[in-house]
């Protein structure tokens, strides 16, 4: 037999759950007008919602959903009545009266959004949020100086002379008030430090003829936030590098404060492209390591090293390297280091010592990683013209970049043939979209050049990869000389366009007219088009002109013709010069 | 002669004139017409507006199929318009009359029609003296198509005369209401900014004017004169609205005391006199001086907190044997195209005169994007907007390469409007 009290509990469970049954219902009503809305259906959206409203006319989730969806179908006004019908239902709701605000904006009614702000504001008298309302409302009118007005305010209600300062920031921005709006972003980043991207992304946009004005203002005001904002602007405006300098100056003798400083300002360069940028980038990593012990110490010495080497900057980098070197933190970090150490030496010739370097940390690294430095070394003493030390390299390595080091050296030496082999089997595609390119237009050079051992180019293209263009030259004229037409157009062609580089105007012009003849088509249109860019950086358009329509008209079927007319539109005056 | 003299001479004639020739013109085409197809096969819709226009220019005549691939043209297959053609690069397709008969037929029964093209247009640009030839859309797509235009300013166009050396006239982003787009306060100090202050003021003393904003009112009156004559006027971005403004303005001072001296009449929306303009009315002027926007006429407020995002806006579809005008100008071979900004950018839908022909706009927004109208003998068509290919233009944003869009269907609303005045006047059914 069940208990009386039993009995009890469970009608009582049972009543309860009758009453909440038509709230669970009405819930799941709502949450299938939001699904709708989400499949971009706002018409049968509202239609729940307003059956929704129909029954309980204050639901603030079917009265937001309502108003949403009016909007999105530009019948915004249609709101107004069912607002009326809300506040009669709920007349002490403020989340109605913000509505309120929202729709009477819409309805472009400024007396009746200053009604519904008043009484929200009566009604939380300490609560910035009416006037914030108000105003929106009435700068989505145009009404710019009523927006100020509502702003004011309130911050004379609240007796708070920082109150709505992000707003009045913003509107100040809209009327490209400037100087109003650093004072206001001043306020709002006293009250509360997190607005500083905000201000620092607002501020940015100030036109040039204005900055200075802003930062002279800044430099007057003393206060950490002017500092904060004043260096960030400057690293913005492009000056990234005294931007660091000005901070180093500010810094904290606290080391906690200092390093949050400095590590604001490093994410603030690393938005900013550039090699200034990258220099203040390695400052500031640089800085923050002094103010660290241990690995977090030789971390960041190891990537200020990369950064600086990244920013050109070769003689800072050795010296984060060689303070590396000292540091018995470092330990674990050696292998990265001594990487870019041989980056480093390589670029200042120093080969031999990077290689021993390299063998030190041979076993710390991948074979591909190994192989990598292995080619650049073999760069390094190609430029060094140690060609048997490269071919050590060369031999050792089995890969496709191995393959096409090892053409390029059998090239210097003279073996055209074995290079044409060697070439042929690494293909287009191994290695960097510039080493695939490179190594492509080495061998379509190479198949047109008549003869399967040829010394003299090899040394041509050797002092090429020396970056000795004047003997480059001469040596690629002299083979030409010897060769049938097409070989001689391909090499003229290749003069040509290292004379264009070097800025010697008068002798690429006379290599690529050399190189225009019909018996050698492929060269001859990449002649023209040599020639049609060269006359337009000597500013000779009308000269450009000739060359670009016979490479068009003649070699149609040409895959230089696109870039020809372009060249052409250039030439023409049809297009900006970039 | 002999018979051998003769074969040795005839031989050598043959060689000197046709050898050459025949190795010169490996593009010629043995066909009596050329068609230019401006569906997606067109390798540059922009550029093949200028080969039409320039068969125009050489004499020849051709024709507009509307509606017919993309609104195709058809040019006579001579050599130097297959020369031309493949120099810009252009898509030519041979045509003979078995063909052309066909598609004449086909053009016939379907909602298409041809028009001739006779007699291209003397092109004038309204445009300051030394100002960047990259700044403006029609001036930059002029240029790429090849089509030749002459500049003018404020002297040539006031002076007795001075537009009746041009058939079509553009403007662009000239601020007609004389308050330099009301960028006055916000650029000060800016260099291109005391350019303009100087060259505006110097132009208006010189021409005997006390203020740069009556200067500009006489302007947009002697423009309006001549599209009242049978002008064809085209007018994009701010253009478009300061125009209607200055002309609407004529007894009322609309424009801010660092423009004239005086300030802005508080009443002026009230006092403007509509019908004096050509394509709006009853706008509502922004008081601001400081804020860069002239009134509610645009939609979109670039530069105030009113500013509304972008869309993307369509083009109607006309029929074009009844109304050949409005389809002409809205031959394109996309539908619905990026909105753009501009200091105008779009005209709300409550500001146009009754009997304004949209020919785009923005579905469910209050605002349309292309609009064309009569004035007397002529007629003028106002695009919104500055850069159809750069939706976001600021000042001092590098300029808008168009070799990189050879078909922007925004640019090809702007040269519809170039050759529209080269065809043959029809007459007109609505």
């Amino acid at each position: 037999m069940i208990p009386v009290r039993l009995l009890r509990l469970g009608s009582a469970l049972g009543a309860l759950l009758l009453a909440a049954l038509p709230l669970w219902a009405q819930q799941d009503t709502l949450n299938r007008a939001m699904t709708l809305e989400r499949r971009g259906d706002p018409t049968s959206a509202l239609a729940i919602y307003q059956a929704v409203l129909d029954d309980h006319p204050a639901e603030i989730n079917a009265l937001l959903g309502a108003e949403r969806c009016l909007g999105v179908l530009n019948r915004g006004l249609e709101m107004v009545p069912v607002l009326q019908a809300a506040i009669v239902a709920n007349p002490n709701s403020t989340v109605i009266d913000a509505l309120a605000i929202r729709v009477w904006g819409v309805a472009e009614q400024a007396d009746s959004i200053r009604r519904y702000a008043e009484r929200w504001a009566q009604l939380t008298p300490q609560d910035e949020s009416p006037y914030r309302e108000w105003g929106g409302a009435l700068q989505n009118m145009r009404d710019l100086v009523g927006a100020r007005q509502a702003y004011l305010l309130g911050r004379e209600r609240l007796n708070s002379p920082d109150a709505l300062s992000p707003e009045l920031a913003q509107l100040a921005i809209r009327s490209n008030d400037y100087p109003t709006a650093l004072q206001e972003w001043l306020k709002a980043i006293h009250r509360l430090p997190g607005y500083r991207p905000s201000a620092v992304r607002t501020l940015s946009q100030a036109p040039d003829a204005v900055r200075p004005g802003l930062l002279r203002t800044l430099d007057l005001d003393q206060s950490p936030a002017a500092r904060g904002l004043s260096i960030d602007l400057r690293a913005r405006w492009g000056d990234p590098v005294g931007a660091f300098h000005r901070l180093q100056a500010s810094l904290p003798p606290d080391s906690a404060e200092s390093g949050d400083m400095l590590r604001n300002f490093l994410v603030t360069v690393r938005g900013i492209n550039g090699a200034d940028a990258r220099t203040a980038q390695a400052m500031t990593l640089e800085a923050l390591a002094e103010r660290r012990t241990g690995v977090d110490r030789a971390r960041l010495h190891l990537e200020a090293a990369q950064v600086y080497a990244e920013a050109g900057d070769r003689r800072a980098a050795r010296r984060m390297l060689s303070s590396l070197s000292q540091d018995p933190d470092a330990a674990a970090l050696q292998v990265g280091a001594t990487t870019t150490l041989i980056s480093l030496l390589i670029a200042d010739g120093e080969v031999d010592e990077a290689a021993r370097r390299l063998e030190q940390i041979k076993g710390s690294l991948t074979v591909d990683d190994y192989q990598r430095t292995r080619r650049d070394l073999a760069q390094g003493w190609i430029r060094a013209g140690a060609l048997d030390k490269a071919q050590g390299v060369a031999l050792a390595d089995s890969t496709v970049e191995g393959m096409a080091l090892m053409g390029r050296l059998r090239l210097y030496r003279g073996d055209v043939a074995g290079a044409r082999a060697l070439l042929k089997d690494a293909g287009p595609y191994a290695g960097t979209r510039a080493e695939a390119t490179d190594r492509s237009s080495l061998l379509a050079l190479i198949q047109v050049v008549k003869g399967d051992s040829l010394p003299a180019l090899g040394a041509a293209l050797l002092a090429l990869d020396r970056r000795d263009s004047s003997a480059a030259v001469k040596g690629l004229e002299r083979v030409a000389e010897d060769q049938p037409a097409s070989g001689a157009a391909a090499l003229r062609v290749l003069a040509g366009r290292v004379e264009a580089a070097r800025g010697h105007g008068a002798e690429a012009e006379r290599l690529f007219r050399a190189a225009r003849v019909p018996d050698a088509p492929a060269s001859a249109a990449e002649a023209e088009l040599e020639l049609g860019r060269l006359m337009i950086s000597l500013n000779r358009l009308p000269e450009a002109t000739e060359p670009l329509e016979h490479l068009i008209i003649s070699y149609p079927e040409s895959a230089l013709v696109p870039e020809a007319r372009r060249l052409l539109n250039v030439a023409r005056g049809l297009v900006p010069r970039t | 002669m002999n018979r051998r003299r003769f074969l040795r001479q005839s031989s050598a004639v043959l060689a000197a004139t046709w050898i050459p020739t025949i190795l010169r013109t490996s593009w010629r085409i043995d066909a009596p017409w050329l068609l230019v197809p401006m569906d997606d096969v067109q390798t540059d819709h922009l550029k093949a507006y200028g080969v039409a226009f320039r068969v125009l220019q050489r004499g020849g005549r051709g024709e507009w199929f509307l509606n017919y691939r993309g609104g195709s043209f058809l040019l006579p297959a001579d050599q130097l318009t297959a020369r031309d053609a493949a120099l810009a690069g252009v898509r030519v397709e041979p045509l003979d009359d078995d063909r052309l008969v066909r598609i004449r037929a086909e053009i016939q029964q379907g909602n298409m029609d041809a028009i001739p093209l006779e007699k291209p247009p003397r092109v004038a640009v309204y445009v300051p003296p030394n100002a960047p030839p990259w700044d403006d859309a029609v001036t930059m797509v002029l240029q790429y198509a090849g089509i030749d235009f002459q500049k003018v300013w404020d002297a040539e166009v006031l002076r007795r005369g001075g537009l009746a050396q041009c058939d079509w006239l553009h403007l662009h982003h000239e601020d007609f209401t004389g308050q330099y787009s009301k960028f006055y306060l916000t650029y000060a100090g800016a260099g291109w900014l005391a350019d303009m202050v100087q060259r505006n003021t110097g132009m208006a003393k010189t021409l005997g004017f006390p203020s740069v904003p009556a200067e500009k009112r006489a302007v947009a009156q002697a423009i309006a004169a001549f599209v009242e004559r049978g002008g064809f006027l085209f007018a994009m971005c701010t253009a478009t609205e300061t125009l209607d403004l200055a002309l609407a303005s004529e007894h009322v001072d609309i424009a801010a005391a660092f423009a004239d001296g005086t300030p802005m009449d508080p009443d002026a929306s009230a006092k403007m006199d509509w019908s004096k303009a050509l394509a709006f009315q009853n706008a509502r002027l922004e008081l601001s001086p400081t804020l860069p926007s002239f009134s509610d006429i645009d939609g979109h407020q670039v530069n105030s907190p009113l500013r509304q995002p972008l869309g993307a806006f369509k083009l109607f579809n006309f029929s074009a044997k009844i109304d050949p005008v409005a389809t002409m100008l809205v031959q394109n071979h996309r539908d619905v195209i990026p909105d753009f900004y501009g200091l105008t950018t779009s005209f709300t839908r409550r500001t146009l005169k009754p009997g304004v022909t949209v020919l785009a706009d923005e579905a469910g927004a209050p605002w349309v994007k292309y609009i064309h109208g009569e004035r007397g003998q002529g007629t003028w068509t106002f695009y919104g907007g500055h850069d159809p290919e750069d939706a976001q233009h600021q000042i001092g944003d590098p300029p808008t390469d168009l070799s990189l869009f050879p078909h922007s269907p925004g640019y090809r609303l702007i040269l519809n409007n170039v050759l529209f005045p080269a065809a043959k006047k029809k007459e007109l059914k609505t």
